[in-house]
C-alpha cells in the first residue's frame, strides 16, 4: 500500500504510515529553501492530525528564516487569498480536503495565490530532494506575526464585490449548509450578513472527526436532504472541510450530483457576460458543460485533472472561469482558488436574477448520467496497464491529455491513475443510466482482469 | 568529520543551525514518547531565541506518537522537574542549553519521577532513537495540545511548604538579582517580594536574548556587582538562563563564587533540620563542604559529575541535602531532587533570617579554600586513561577517588583531574587553604601528567 504521494498538489501521507513530523519538517524546510526565507501565509484544516502538521511546518519555517503569519483554523482559499493580500511569498496550507480521514497533506501556495503550477512544482520537489536546506544561525531564526484583524472581512468583500448583493438579500433565502466539521463555518456568520441570507449551518464545530464521506455528493448530502422540507428551505449546499468544494441540493430535496454544480455557475455567469468567454476545465467534466457553454457561445479548453492545471490554465488563457466535476469553482476575477463561498455566491445570484427555485435551476440544465468508480492499483503498474488499454476500444476517438479518454457520439470513458492514491479512477458519462451502467461494468471488468 | 552535536546522558545539544535542526529535535521527541509510553508529556524552555522553534518542533514530535504534551512555556528547569510529579506526567523535555551562548541549544529529558535520565535510562531512549522504525499512531489516536496554567505555582508551593517564610518576611530583606534574561525572570521578583524582599532586579526581559555571558561566574556579573556596592543590599542573587545555578554577592558587590552557594546552603539545611544524615556531592566540590558536614556529625560521599550522578546517589543514600559545588547547584530533596536557584535563594534567605546576621558575616565564619583551574592537551581516551591508572598507584596512599577522573584528597587540599567531555583535554581542579598552595599543587599535577603522557 502506498500512503505517501508527492505531487501535483504537494505532499499527502497517510498519518501514521507515511506523514512523519520529520518527512513535513523537511518538505516544509523545502519550501522556506525555495521561497529564500521570504513571507509565508500558513494555516491549517480541523483535522486531529493538522496541529501537529501546522506545528512542524512552523518550526521548519522559522528554521528556513520565514516571516511567519500565521491564519490557524482556515479555509483553502481564504488562505489563497491572504498569499495575495498580504503580499507574500508564499504559503503552506495544512490539510487534505477531500481526501480520507486518515490522510493529511501540505500544499504549497505560490505568491500569485495558486497551488504552484507542474514546472514550479518540480522546482520545489527538487529542493526537497536535493536535501540541502536553509537552516539559519541562532539570531536569524524567522518570527511570527499575527494575522491582521481586518483580513475575514477583506476576504469577504473580494468575494461579495463579485456578486450582486442587494438582489440576493431581497429573496430572503433560507440556506442550509453542510461544512463537514470542516474550516469553512468560522465565516458562515459574515457571508450571510452581507448577502442577508437565513443561514443554517450543519457539521459547523470544526472537531476534525468527519461527519461523513468529505467529498460534496449525492451520498453525502443526506444530512442536508432530510432537513430541507421540514424547514422549507430554498437551497442545500454541502461542502468539502477545506471549503474548496461544493455539492448542492434543491429545494425538493433531489440531491444534484457534484458535477451539476460547475454547470450551473458558468451558466449563469456566461449569461451575465456581455462577450463570448473562455471556460477552463479537466478532461473528466460532465458533457453538460459543454452543451452549456456552447449554448451561450462559450469557448470549453481542456486540460489535466488538478486544481494547480485549471487555474493555472485559467490565468494563462485569461479564462473568466475555471473548474470541474468534482464541485469546484474558481474566477478569474476572483482568488485564484477553488472556493465554496464564492460557489453558493454565484448560484443564489442566478436563483435571484432568474427569479428561479433551486428546483427550476436544477431543471434548466441538460442531464447525463455518470458513474466514477475507483479501481484499487498501484500507479507503478496502472500507466503501463491503461497503456495497454488503448487498444481495447477500436470504435472511440482517443484523448491522451491527461490518462485515457474514450469519446463515443454517445457517451465517453475516462480512466486515469489518481496522483493522490494508489487507484485507478474511472468517469463513464452516457445519456441513460442504462447506457452508462452497462459500459461501466464492461470496462471494470477488463480493468479487474489487467490488474489482477 | 567534527560534528557539534553531542549526544549524551545528559541529553542532545548543538549549534542551531549547524548541527541542530528543527527535524533531528522532532525526531527525537518523537523517540522520547515513544519511550515514556505516550500519555501526558511536559514541555519547558528557556529564553533563547530559538526556543519557539524548537519548542514547535518537539510539540509536533510528541503528538505523532500519540502524546499529550502540555506547554509550560518559558519556566525554570526545576518548575518543569515539580510539575512532572505534581501533574502526573510520565515524563518531561526541557529546550535549554542552560549556561552555554546563544548559538547553542539543547534537549533534556525527564522521568516520571521528575529527575532526569540516568545513565540507564538514557541508553534506552538512544536504542530507541538509533533505530530506523518509530511507532508513530494513526489520525484516530491523535490528542491535543494542553497549555498548563500557572506551572511556576506548583514550584512556589513546593518550596513555601519547607521554609519559614514568615522569619524571613520580618527581616524585610533588600534584594538584587540578575536572571540573564533567562527562564528565572519572569517569576523571580515576585517569588523574592512575597518573602518580604524590597527587590531590585535587572536582565528581566525573556524576549531580548541574553545580555550578558550567561554562566554566572564573577567575570560575567559585573552589572550586578556595580549594582549592589552602590546600592544598600543585604544580598546579590545571579541565575542562569534556566534558573538553576545561583550565584551569590556579598552586600559589597563581591561574587562570592559557585562553591559558597553550596556552603551555605548545606550549612544551613544541616542546622535547620537539627539531624544527622548524608549529604552528597560531585567530585568537584569544595572541601568547606566536607569539613561542615564533619563538624556536625553527618557523612559526606562524593559522586560522579553531572545533576543525574548526584541525585541517582543522594536518593540511594537518603541524603538530606547536596549539591554540586562547581555550578552553584543547591539540591534539596524536601522540595525536591534537582538543582533549584529558588530553593537556594529561600534557603540563603532562611539563614541570614534566623542567624540574624549579614551575608559577609555568615561567609567569614565559613572555612575558606583556594580553588584553581588548568589543562593538559590530551586528545583519546587510551592517554587519558593511562594518566589516571598511573596517578592512582603513584598516590595509592591517598586512597584516590577514581570513580570520575581521579581525585586524590590530603588533610587540607585535594586535586581533581579529570579528561573533558568535550574538548581533547584533561582538566585540573586544585583547591587549597591558600590561593598559593593551590596553585603550586595544580602546577605540581600539571607537570606530573605532562611526563606521563610524553
Amino acid at each position: 500500500m502506498q500512503s505517501l504521494r508527492l505531487g501535483s498538489a504537494g505532499m499527502r501521507g497517510e498519518i501514521g504510515s507515511a506523514l512523519t513530523p520529520t518527512l513535513v519538517i523537511n518538505f516544509a524546510s523545502a519550501f522556506g529553501t525555495y521561497v529564500e526565507g521570504g513571507k509565508v501565509v500558513i494555516g491549517r484544516d480541523s483535522r486531529s492530525s493538522s496541529p501537529m502538521l501546522h506545528i512542524a511546518v512552523t518550526s521548519a519555517l522559522q528554521s528556513c528564516g520565514c516571516k511567519i503569519i500565521d491564519a490557524g483554523l482556515c479555509s483553502a482559499p481564504f488562505l489563497q487569498f491572504l498569499v495575495t493580500h498580504l503580499k507574500a511569498d508564499g504559503g503552506l496550507l495544512i490539510g487534505a480536503g477531500h481526501h480520507p480521514a486518515e490522510w493529511n497533506a501540505i500544499v504549497p501556495i505560490g505568491e500569485n495565490g495558486a497551488y504552484l503550477n507542474n514546472r514550479r512544482m518540480q522546482e520545489l520537489l527538487d529542493v526537497y530532494h536535493n536535501g540541502h536546506f536553509r537552516n539559519c544561525v541562532w539570531n536569524k531564526i524567522g518570527k511570527l506575526e499575527p494575522l491582521p484583524e481586518k483580513a475575514y472581512d477583506k476576504y469577504l468583500d473580494k468575494i461579495c464585490g463579485l456578486i450582486d448583493t442587494n438582489l440576493i438579500s431581497a429573496r430572503k433565502f433560507k440556506v442550509i449548509a453542510d461544512f463537514c466539521g470542516g474550516s469553512g463555518s468560522c465565516l458562515a456568520k459574515g457571508f450571510a450578513e452581507r448577502l442577508g441570507i437565513e443561514l443554517i449551518p450543519l457539521n459547523d464545530t470544526p472537531t476534525g472527526i468527519l461527519p461523513h464521506d468529505p467529498e460534496p455528493r449525492p451520498r453525502s448530502s443526506f444530512q442536508v436532504k432530510s432537513f430541507m422540507s421540514h424547514l422549507k428551505a430554498d437551497i442545500g449546499f454541502v461542502f468539502n472541510s477545506d471549503m474548496s468544494r461544493t455539492a448542492i441540493t434543491t429545494d425538493t430535496g433531489e440531491t444534484l450530483s457534484e458535477e451539476y454544480t460547475f454547470p450551473l455557475v458558468a451558466s449563469h455567469i456566461l449569461l451575465k457576460s456581455k462577450e463570448p468567454c473562455i471556460v477552463v476545465t479537466n478532461w473528466c467534466t460532465t458533457r453538460t458543460l459543454d452543451d452549456v457553454v456552447a449554448k451561450c457561445n462559450g469557448k470549453v479548453e481542456k486540460t489535466k485533472v488538478g486544481q494547480a492545471p485549471i487555474i493555472d490554465d485559467m490565468i494563462e488563457l485569461d479564462a473568466k472561469l475555471a473548474g470541474d466535476g468534482s464541485g469546484s469553482v474558481a474566477l478569474k476575477d476572483s482568488v485564484p482558488a477553488f472556493d465554496s463561498y464564492l460557489t453558493m455566491g454565484i448560484i443564489l445570484e442566478s436563483m435571484a436574477v432568474r427569479n428561479a427555485r433551486s428546483s427550476e435551476l436544477a431543471a434548466s440544465i441538460p442531464r447525463y448520467h455518470i458513474i466514477k468508480r475507483k479501481v484499487n492499483c498501484h500507479s507503478s503498474h496502472a500507466y503501463t496497464l491503461l497503456r495497454n488499454l488503448k487498444s481495447q476500444f477500436p470504435g472511440a476517438k482517443l484523448t491522451e491529455h491527461d490518462g485515457f479518454r474514450f469519446d463515443w457520439h454517445d457517451g465517453w470513458v475516462h480512466l486515469r491513475s489518481a496522483m493522490t492514491e494508489p487507484i485507478i479512477r474511472m468517469i463513464v458519462e452516457w445519456r441513460t443510466k442504462e447506457e452508462a451502467e452497462e459500459k461501466a461494468l464492461q470496462v471494470r471488468s477488463l480493468l479487474e482482469r489487467l490488474v489482477g | 568529520m567534527s560534528t557539534s552535536l553531542k549526544i549524551s546522558v545528559s541529553g542532545v545539544r548543538g549549534v542551531v543551525g549547524e548541527s541542530l535542526t528543527p527535524s533531528l529535535v522532532a525526531y527525537f521527541a518523537a523517540s522520547f514518547g515513544e519511550y515514556v509510553g505516550a500519555g501526558r508529556v511536559l514541555v519547558a524552555r528557556d529564553t533563547r531565541p530559538t526556543g519557539t522553534m524548537f519548542e514547535n518542533a518537539v510539540i509536533s514530535g510528541l503528538l505523532s506518537v500519540g502524546c499529550q504534551p502540555h506547554i509550560l512555556g518559558v519556566v525554570p528547569t526545576p518548575t518543569l522537574q515539580m510539575a512532572v510529579v505534581k501533574l502526573r506526567a510520565n515524563g518531561g523535555i526541557i529546550i535549554s542549553a542552560s549556561h552555554n551562548p546563544e548559538e547553542w541549544n539543547a534537549l533534556k529529558f525527564v522521568n516520571s519521577s521528575g529527575i532526569f535520565l540516568n545513565d540507564n535510562e538514557a541508553d534506552e531512549l538512544l536504542d530507541i532513537y538509533n533505530q530506523p522504525y518509530t511507532n508513530y499512531v494513526a489520525e484516530s489516536e491523535y490528542r491535543n495540545v494542553h497549555i498548563a496554567e500557572n506551572p511556576f505555582g506548583i514550584h512556589k508551593d513546593k518550596i513555601f511548604s519547607q521554609i519559614d517564610s514568615e522569619l524571613i518576611r520580618k527581616s524585610k530583606f533588600k534584594v538584587a538579582i540578575d536572571c540573564c534574561n533567562g527562564a528565572g525572570a519572569p517569576y523571580a521578583k515576585t517569588f523574592l517580594e512575597e518573602l518580604g524582599c524590597e527587590v531590585t532586579a535587572i536582565f528581566t526581559d525573556i524576549d531580548k536574548g541574553f545580555e550578558r555571558t550567561p554562566e554566572p561566574a564573577a567575570k560575567n556579573l559585573g552589572a550586578l556587582s556595580k549594582l549592589v556596592r552602590e546600592g544598600k543590599f543585604d544580598i546579590g542573587f545571579a541565575q542562569d538562563p534556566d534558573a538553576d545555578r545561583l550565584v551569590l554577592l556579598s552586600s559589597k558587590g563581591e561574587a562570592l563564587g559557585e562553591q559558597l552557594t553550596l556552603v551555605l546552603a548545606i550549612s544551613h539545611v544541616l542546622e535547620k533540620t537539627k539531624k544527622h544524615g548524608n549529604v552528597v556531592v560531585n567530585l568537584a566540590t569544595t572541601k568547606a563542604v566536607e569539613d561542615i558536614v564533619k563538624t556536625s556529625g553527618s557523612e559526606i560521599s562524593y559522586s560522579k559529575i553531572g545533576e543525574i550522578n548526584v541525585t541517582s546517589e543522594m536518593m540511594v543514600k537518603k541524603a538530606i541535602v547536596g549539591g554540586e559545588g562547581g555550578s552553584g547547584g543547591v539540591i534539596w530533596p524536601a522540595v525536591h531532587p534537582c538543582r533549584d536557584s529558588f530553593t537556594g535563594m529561600a534557603l540563603i534567605l532562611e539563614m541570614m533570617a534566623s542567624r540574624n546576621e549579614s551575608i559577609d558575616a555568615i561567609v567569614k565564619s565559613m572555612p575558606k579554600y583556594s580553588t584553581v583551574n588548568s589543562k593538559v592537551s590530551c586528545s583519546g581516551s587510551r592517554a587519558s586513561q593511562k594518566v589516571i591508572r598511573e596517578l592512582r598507584e603513584k598516590y595509592a596512599g591517598q586512597k584516590p577517588n577514581t570513580s570520575d577522573g581521579i581525585r586524590i584528597d590530603w588533610e587540607d587540599r585535594w586535586v581533581l583531574v579529570r579528561p573533558s567531555n568535550t574538548e581533547p583535554v584533561i582538566r585540573i581542579t586544585a583547591e587549597a587553604k591558600t590561593e598559593k598552595t593551590a596553585e603550586d599543587l595544580a602546577a605540581k599535577f600539571k607537570d606530573e601528567i605532562e611526563k606521563i603522557i610524553s
